[in-house]
């Protein structure tokens, strides 16, 4: 295997495991900030230097720049698409609590009313 | 007969058409039922109130697993509900039933009885096969601690023990797999008995797709490993 199959498979599973297994901690937050950080560095260095993205490919296997942008995009997506699946799920836990809580109280007080 | 200490929790969506005379049905049998309309958009609230059951109303749609729990929550409000049976509102179930496993739990001591569609359909088997079957149980026994036929049945009547520790969390279908595993957790007495179901069209144009299957699992699977 070459460095980038390594490097994906492993920020695949990664990402998987942590962004579902505990979506609104402050650790993913933390994580989420550190990576748009480090997002934004690449980004202003690329432009800048633009034969970089080119090196930093062919140091971990990669033919070309644009290649490795896919790869590292793609693995971008999956992240966002699992948290916000993750997001989604935790504001539905909420909503139950809620909604269950409104009929309850609802038909408490009409019990009430009637007595 | 103390039917004053059961209730009956009938979750309800959109089912204005049957949950009418599901009521009335059923009020033969039981006195306190208590229906969670679980946001429904046609007139199930009207229909229910009508047919005299106590509402509960979820402002929106949530699903069967947290309308189920809402009713449970309300029943257990009152101390003298001692028993608690869930039912499905579209009348594939039949009271009889109901009121049948009711006594067998009382009468054996036990935490719950689910109803089985599968049950005591297993004839004309050979020793061989049956010998397979008992060992396949045997199997699924060890593994999750609860050996049922039919996991998924709407039809279920438990204690107030666990009534009370049950809390179900998954909102959809689910639950019924997050019911079963409880009774595991808690090592709870269980029990089996077949029902007689009778689909009428009206239910199995609303049943449960098969895709819904991989909803379920995937929902499961998300609930396990997000537990903290």
């Amino acid at each position: 295997m070459i460095a980038i199959q390594i490097i994906l498979v492993l920020g695949f599973l990664f990402l998987f495991w942590r962004f579902l297994s505990n979506p609104g901690s402050h650790q993913v937050h933390a994580w989420i900030k550190i990576l748009t950080f480090l997002f934004t560095v690449l980004a202003v260095v690329a432009v800048i230097f633009p034969d970089t993205a080119n090196r930093l490919a062919h140091a971990v296997g990669v033919k070309t720049g644009a290649n490795l942008l896919l790869y590292v995009l793609t693995l971008a997506f999956i992240f966002v698409v699992i948290n916000i699946y993750s997001r989604g799920k935790e504001d539905e836990r909420r909503r139950v609590i809620l909604v269950r809580k409104i009929a309850l109280l609802e038909a408490q007080l009409s019990k009430k009313n009637k007595k | 007969m103390n039917s004053q200490a059961t209730a009956v929790i009938i979750p309800v969506y959109n089912e204005a058409s049957v949950v009418g005379s599901m009521i009335r049905l059923t009020k033969k049998s039981f006195k306190n039922i208590i229906c969670v309309n679980d946001g429904s958009t046609d007139e199930s609230s009207a229909a229910i109130k009508n047919a005299g059951g106590v509402l509960l109303e979820h402002a929106i749609n949530l699903g069967a697993g947290a309308a189920t729990q809402t009713g449970i929550d309300y029943a257990l409000l009152d101390p003298n509900n001692k028993y608690f049976i869930t039912i499905d509102a579209d009348g594939q179930h039949d009271i009889k039933d109901a009121v049948n496993m009711l006594d067998y739990l009382k009468k054996n001591d036990l935490d719950i009885v689910l109803g089985s569609r599968f049950l005591g359909t297993v004839e004309n088997i050979t020793g061989m096969k049956k010998q397979f079957l008992k060992l396949a149980a045997l199997f699924s026994e060890n593994t999750s601690g609860v050996k049922l036929t039919d996991p998924h049945v709407g039809l279920r009547v438990f204690n107030r023990r666990f009534a009370e520790s049950l809390k179900l969390t998954m909102p959809g279908f689910a639950h019924a797999s997050e019911l079963v595993n409880r009774i595991g957790e808690g090592r709870y007495r269980y029990a089996e008995l077949p029902v007689h179901v009778s689909y009428s069209d009206y239910s199995k144009a609303k049943g449960q797709s098969m895709l819904n299957a991989i909803n379920i699992t995937v929902d499961l699977f998300h609930h396990r490993i997000s537990k903290k």
